[in-house]
């Protein structure tokens, strides 16, 4: 028999920070993560990048540590912790023993109310957020991702990837950094842990915000973001690789909304497993691709869902056929009762998938929390799937997928023929 | 003698329970391990049947045939198999590596059973037919096609390589396109036949599964396709790996940021005690902030945007690979720098607090690598495939074991002038 995990815990420690604790038995580890509400989405024009490279320095010296004494305390537990930007908040994670966790769990609130900021510091993680994106541009699905981004996002919010924008990394100064560490909780945090939590640990995280106040507003707290309207359209990127790679998405709504399940179910339908619809069409029955998949990440605004693939120069006019014939049989053609079932089941399961880890539960509460969604959430969800009939599914896809943006990386002959299966489409020629 | 490690985690028990372990007729072995938290159970199969145990003329047909398992068996047709499993709410996927390849599920526990009697009937009873066969090449070389688009992946390819000269490890796992055009079913079916046999499969089961799951699931394994397997035979095994030492440079297109490439050869896996320590010379070395390379490397001189070193544990001599990214004009100073660290390595062993910081590291890392059922199931599942003790605990114990002159032959193993390099360079 499965044992069944323990319900969340929740209180609001002083200051306002709001604390979930899930105990699990086995084994003697704690994830833990600090979720604070904004990340790269509220990085300033002319300061993207701002947020991770924020993130990096929090790891680099907070309160009386300085960055060797804090990566000591951390490493000489065996432990680890991380700090990063992602669209929609700045997320502090640790995993350690848990006979770790009272030398360890306060220094997730130091890191955010006492960061030293060091200008050397500073010079370190901005040179190494530097060289990361040079080195992203070897990889040609993310130079089509990032051409997509742009078709998407435009400069609005989630128009950049969090590591940032070269040209306005090298000018973003300390004093900006200060900035942005002050406001750090006021759109809203929250602190998770899960695993074998020791007596006393709220109180420890009680009684160091006694000594060293940080303040944070209520973790869902809405956002006043404002998302400039996509742009449909062909974006293609020359270069010389064996394959050419596609991505094909759109906006759509989010976590948070209710059209946002019936597309995570035409998302489990398309893109979740070997049995999933683009397997079968583009691997299994013209051998077109190796990988093929569906992204569609937990957003807070308008959300990402992309079909990705990559294929060989001389089938590349074929694979962007195929794919945009089964974009228009999505808004055509309902799921048959059998691929509707399917796609549930591939729902169903991927919530067991989800909280194999102390890490893994840890991360889907703090995005709970953190979007504003109660513990109930998921099981509201797996309730709502049940009375989910094709025609709502098809409904839902005519609604939000309409008009989708294609972006191409390759080689100027892969993308030629590309470009001609994509202006030949009947799915570009119906579009207004 | 061994060292004072006050700080080092203890290596008591790290799962409730023992694992179990049956030996069945045909000499395939079954083990398994309960955990009562788990919300799905992994069913993992594990054969000795990697890259390395394949002929020059075969490169690339393990790693092929892994493929052509999911097109389907006598009884399952093609892609019946992910079917069932997803529509159980599972997923199953397969990795295939020098040494080995495993299948492994992971289903609901309600559905042990059944996805148990599906897997050992896709994996040991493949249909391999030809238009499966020619569909599926097309498959594995868009694979190959997506991972030559990565430099990064080229550059260490080429430096295994130039390292292992004409041992196995030195060809690529997924093969070359002349040789994956020229494989054909029968060709695969007799790799198949020569190294899925009894002695060389292992099936690893671990998750929530109760007595009253667990019992009936064993006593169906003796009139599975397992217990069906031919004895194994006199095959002979792939040499030890010997690594040749040297300095080389290549340009690759597509490169941004420069590599300074190293490999080492090390003890083969069935070292225990001599990769114990080598897995704590090399945390010390390159994992975390305060590691040495990293430290020196990355924090003060700021030569590199990143450094690692990895230990690949293998069955016929194992690798230390070590991989730092740098700017172009800077790569000549950071394989000095390298040098440096490491022949400072060799010359003072580290104090009781580095110490003891490297054991806390590797210790949780491998606590930290336990936590799901897949995760217990692969180390189980590896471990009896090659005859190594069942008990978790052990990799801890052996850290524990590991004395001032393991951990300074250890050090030794990895002398710079010992190495293998290559400086892979943007076009």
């Amino acid at each position: 028999m499965t044992r069944a995990p323990s319900q969340w815990q929740h209180r609001e420690l002083r200051g306002g920070l709001q604390l979930a604790l899930q105990h699990r038995s086995t084994p003697e580890l704690l994830a833990a993560r600090l979720w604070i509400a904004g990340g790269s989405s509220l990085d300033q024009r002319g300061a993207r990048g701002a947020h991770q490279l924020l993130a990096g320095l929090l790891t680099r010296g907070c309160a009386q540590h300085s960055a060797e004494a804090l990566a000591d305390l951390v490493e000489g537990a065996g432990a680890a912790l991380r700090a990063e930007a992602i669209e929609d908040a700045l997320v502090i994670s640790l995993k350690c023993a848990s006979s770790d966790a009272a030398q360890l769990l306060p220094l997730l609130l130091e890191m955010v109310a006492q960061p030293r900021l060091e200008a050397d510091q500073l010079d370190i993680e901005r040179q190494l957020n530097l060289q990361s994106l040079q080195r992203l541009k070897e990889d040609p699905f993310q130079l089509c991702h990032e051409a997509l981004r742009q078709q998407l996002y435009g400069t609005g919010p989630y128009g950049h990837d969090p590591l940032g924008v070269e040209g306005e990394l090298s000018a973003i100064q300390r004093a900006d950094l200060q900035t942005l560490s002050q406001d750090l909780g006021r759109s809203g945090a929250a602190m998770v842990l899960c695993g074998v939590i020791p007596p006393g640990t709220a109180e420890l995280l009680e009684d160091h915000l006694r000594l060293s106040p940080w303040s944070s507003a209520a973790a869902g707290t809405p956002l006043a973001l404002d998302h400039p309207a996509a742009a449909p359209g062909l974006a293609l990127h020359a270069e010389d690789t064996e394959q050419v790679v596609l991505m094909l998405g759109c906006r759509v709504p989010p976590l948070g909304d209710r059209d946002n399940l019936p597309l995570r179910l035409l998302q489990a339908h398309l893109g979740l497993g070997m049995s999933s619809r683009l397997f079968l069409v583009m691997r299994e029955e013209r051998g077109l691709a190796y990988d093929v998949g569906v992204h569609m990440p937990a957003r807070r605004g308008p959300t990402p869902f992309i079909w990705h693939l990559s294929s060989t120069v001389d089938r590349a006019g074929e694979a962007t056929s195929v794919l945009l014939d089964e974009w228009q049989r999505l808004l055509e053609t309902p799921l048959t009762p059998e691929q509707l079932a399917l796609a549930k089941a591939k729902y169903r399961g991927q919530e067991a998938m989800g909280r194999q880890t102390c890490s893994q539960i840890a991360d889907r509460q703090a995005l709970l929390l953190g979007f504003g969604l109660g513990d109930d959430a998921i099981a509201e969800a797996l309730e709502r799937i049940d009375a989910l009939d094709a025609d709502a599914l098809l409904a839902v896809a005519r609604s939000h997928l309409n008009a989708p943006s294609l972006s191409l990386c390759g080689p100027a002959e892969g993308l030629k023929a590309a470009e001609q299966a994509y202006r030949s489409h009947p799915l570009m020629s119906a579009r207004p | 003698m061994g060292f004072v490690l006050p700080a080092a985690p203890p290596a008591g028990a790290i799962t409730a329970e023992a694992p179990t372990t049956e030996t069945l007729s045909s000499g395939s072995q079954v083990v398994s391990l309960e955990l009562p938290e788990a919300p799905l159970i992994c069913i993992d199969l594990w054969c000795k049947a990697g890259s390395a145990f394949e002929s020059p003329s075969e490169n690339g047909l393990a790693h092929f045939l892994e493929h052509m398992v999911f097109k389907g068996s006598e009884r399952q047709a093609a892609g019946e198999f992910d079917l069932n499993i997803e529509a159980l709410g599972g997923s199953s996927n397969a990795a295939t590596g020098f040494d080995d390849v495993h299948y492994h599920v992971l289903v609901p526990p309600e559905a042990a059973a059944e996805a148990t009697e599906l897997l050992l009937d896709l994996v040991l009873q493949p249909r391999l037919s030809g238009d499966d066969f020619d569909l599926e090449r097309g498959v594995v070389l868009e694979e190959l096609a997506q991972s030559q688009d990565q430099p990064d992946e080229l550059a260490l390819q080429t430096l295994l390589q130039v390292a292992c000269n004409a041992h196995p490890y030195g060809r690529a796992i997924l093969g070359e396109e002349a040789q994956l055009l020229a494989h054909t079913p029968a060709a695969m079916r007799r790799f198949q036949q020569r190294r899925y046999r009894g002695a060389h499969c292992v099936l690893s089961l671990c998750g929530a599964l109760g007595q009253a799951r667990l019992e009936p699931l064993l006593a169906a394994l003796q009139h599975s396709p397992l217990n069906a397997l031919e004895p194994t035979g006199t095959e002979p095994e792939p040499a030890a790996l010997e690594l040749t030492p040297g300095l080389h440079r290549r340009s690759f297109a597509r490169l941004e940021s420069a590599r300074l490439l190293m490999a080492w050869s090390l003890p083969p896996a069935a070292d225990r005690g001599a990769l114990a320590a080598l897995d704590l010379a090399t945390s010390l070395l390159a994992e975390g902030r305060r590691s040495r390379l990293v430290e020196r490397l990355r924090e003060q001189l700021r030569l590199v945007e990143s450094i690692d070193l990895d230990l690949q544990v293998l069955e016929f001599g194992s690798l230390a690979l070590l991989e730092a990214v740098c700017d172009p004009a800077d790569i000549e100073q950071v394989r000095q720098e390298v040098h440096a660290v490491l022949e400072q390595a060799i010359a003072a062993t580290p104090a009781e607090q580095e110490l003891s910081r490297g054991l806390s590291l590797v210790c949780n890392g491998y606590r930290f690598g336990l936590e799901s059922a897949a995760g217990v199931a692969g180390v189980l599942g590896n471990s009896a495939l090659w005859g190594r003790p069942l008990d978790l605990s052990e990799p801890l114990a052996l850290l524990q074991a590991v004395d001032r002159g393991a951990l300074e032959r250890a050090f030794e193993q990895l002398d710079p002038a010992k190495a293998c390099v290559l400086e892979a360079m943007p076009a």
